[in-house]
């Protein structure tokens, strides 16, 4: 429902799992096979001379240190900014307003309904009922379209069916009053609030 | 923009139409939102993920800016730690390197397996000509032992239910001394499953324990 972007996910998530799956598997060998050993003290040993002459050929005029250090230090801080954009992508997409639309009639203006609305009434028509422990309403912004999304937590062993015919149901009077027909998702979720509240024993 | 026009002619039924766009890209919009809520995000391994690449940058941060300026290293020098590496299978415990790498390699999996696993979540879809609906697994299995429980007239605690993405296990224990019917249970879980037509819809099979609860 919401934003997070998914597949950007996945692909940084399996590049991040490659890489540590290579350390760890180069770190085992390196430990078990001598052979390993000895190639990577060569390998990694020309490579490290390669880095040594480019610190050498970089140095500061009169200075014993080399401003690669400088561009390094400028990469990691770029790298760090971009990880925090990562993880604020993640669960975005809450929007303030259902409706927004123009009026047509003599008055100048337009129409623009909040997503508080359509919250407190859902919220508040569910709250009364005995065989549900809690629901939370959220508007969230799907393709640049407004939609609702209805979290009920019933209680332990009511049966879901009920449960969103009647919600289905409100959610019918809630577009006959906004005059907007929104999509809504209904998520029957069980948690700690539902397993560890009452059962409802009278119907 | 059309909605409101509608608001002010009463008799028009059909706000569906006049949301804007075809109903095909309507559908086409809730059968992903339906997709996206059936599949995991991963938004907590990105969230680990970005956490550990963060903490090491602050890390290899700290050190190289401090190496720029020309201070002590705080840690380790970049240049001696570039050093130890290279020179790898010495300088450590065989049994301390083998470890590391094997912690290492099993988060690289974890992390590997959660990007390229569907990542699907124990979750049904209902069926509703209005809104879309998903259900926790759990709030089904909830649901069915109750019935069950009435069924087999036993307390809630003799029956315990898992559902899964195509079977629903009820596993019953009779209270001692008084029969449980297999097939009075099996009727009323189908009867329940039938009423919420979960999709997909799991095959229920029915466990009855071969001992039962005294004193229940």
């Amino acid at each position: 429902m919401n934003n997070t972007p998914r597949l950007l996910n996945r692909i940084l998530i399996g590049i991040l799992g490659l890489k540590l799956l290579a350390v760890g598997i180069l770190l085992m060998l390196l430990a078990t096979v001598p052979a390993v050993g000895s190639w990577w003290q060569s390998w990694s040993g020309d490579v490290w001379d390669g880095a040594n002459r480019l610190f050498d050929g970089t140095r500061f005029p009169g200075r014993q240190e080399s401003w690669v250090w400088i561009v390094l230090a400028l990469a990691l801080v770029l790298l760090i900014v971009l990880m925090v954009a990562w993880v604020a992508q993640q669960g975005k997409g809450r929007a303030d307003l259902l409706l927004a639309a123009e009026d047509p009639g003599s008055v100048p203006g337009d129409v623009r309904i909040g997503g508080g609305v359509a919250e407190q009434a859902l919220k508040n028509a569910l709250a009364e009922r005995p065989d549900l422990a809690g629901a939370t309403v959220t508007t969230y912004e799907v393709r640049g379209q407004p939609a609702l999304k209805i979290r009920l937590h019933p209680r332990p062993g009511v049966a879901p069916h009920t449960l969103t015919a009647d919600t289905s149901a409100l959610v019918a009077a809630l577009e006959a009053v906004v005059g907007q027909k929104t999509p809504v998702l209904v998520h029957v979720a069980a948690g700690a609030r539902s397993r560890f509240s009452r059962a409802e024993r009278v119907r | 923009m059309s909605s409101v026009i509608e608001q002010q002619n009463p008799t028009g039924e059909e706000p569906a139409d006049a949301s804007g766009g075809p109903g095909h890209s309507a559908s086409l919009d809730m059968r992903r939102i339906l997709d996206r809520e059936t599949h995991s995000s991963r938004a907590a391994a990105a969230g680990i993920a970005a956490t550990l690449v963060i903490l090491f940058c602050l890390y290899a941060l700290l050190e190289s800016a401090v190496r720029a300026v020309g201070q002590p290293p705080w840690l380790v020098d970049p240049q001696t730690a570039a050093e130890r590496i290279v020179s790898l299978p010495n300088g450590i415990p065989p049994l301390l390197l083998g470890v590391t790498g094997a912690v290492v390699t099993a988060a690289g999996l974890f992390f590997f397996l959660s990007a390229i696993l569907p990542g699907r979540r124990a979750r049904h879809l209902l069926d509703d000509p209005r809104v879309a609906v998903v259900v926790d697994d759990e709030v089904i299995a909830s649901a069915l032992a109750r019935r069950a429980r009435l069924a087999a007239n036993v307390t809630s605690e003799q029956v315990m239910v898992v559902v899964s993405q195509r079977q629903a296990v009820v596993n019953v224990r009779p209270t001692s001394g008084v029969p449980v019917s297999e097939n009075a249970v099996r009727e009323a879980v189908e009867d329940e499953l039938r009423s919420m037509a979960p999709i997909p819809m799991p095959a229920v099979r029915v466990n009855l324990a071969t001992s039962g609860v005294i004193g229940a």
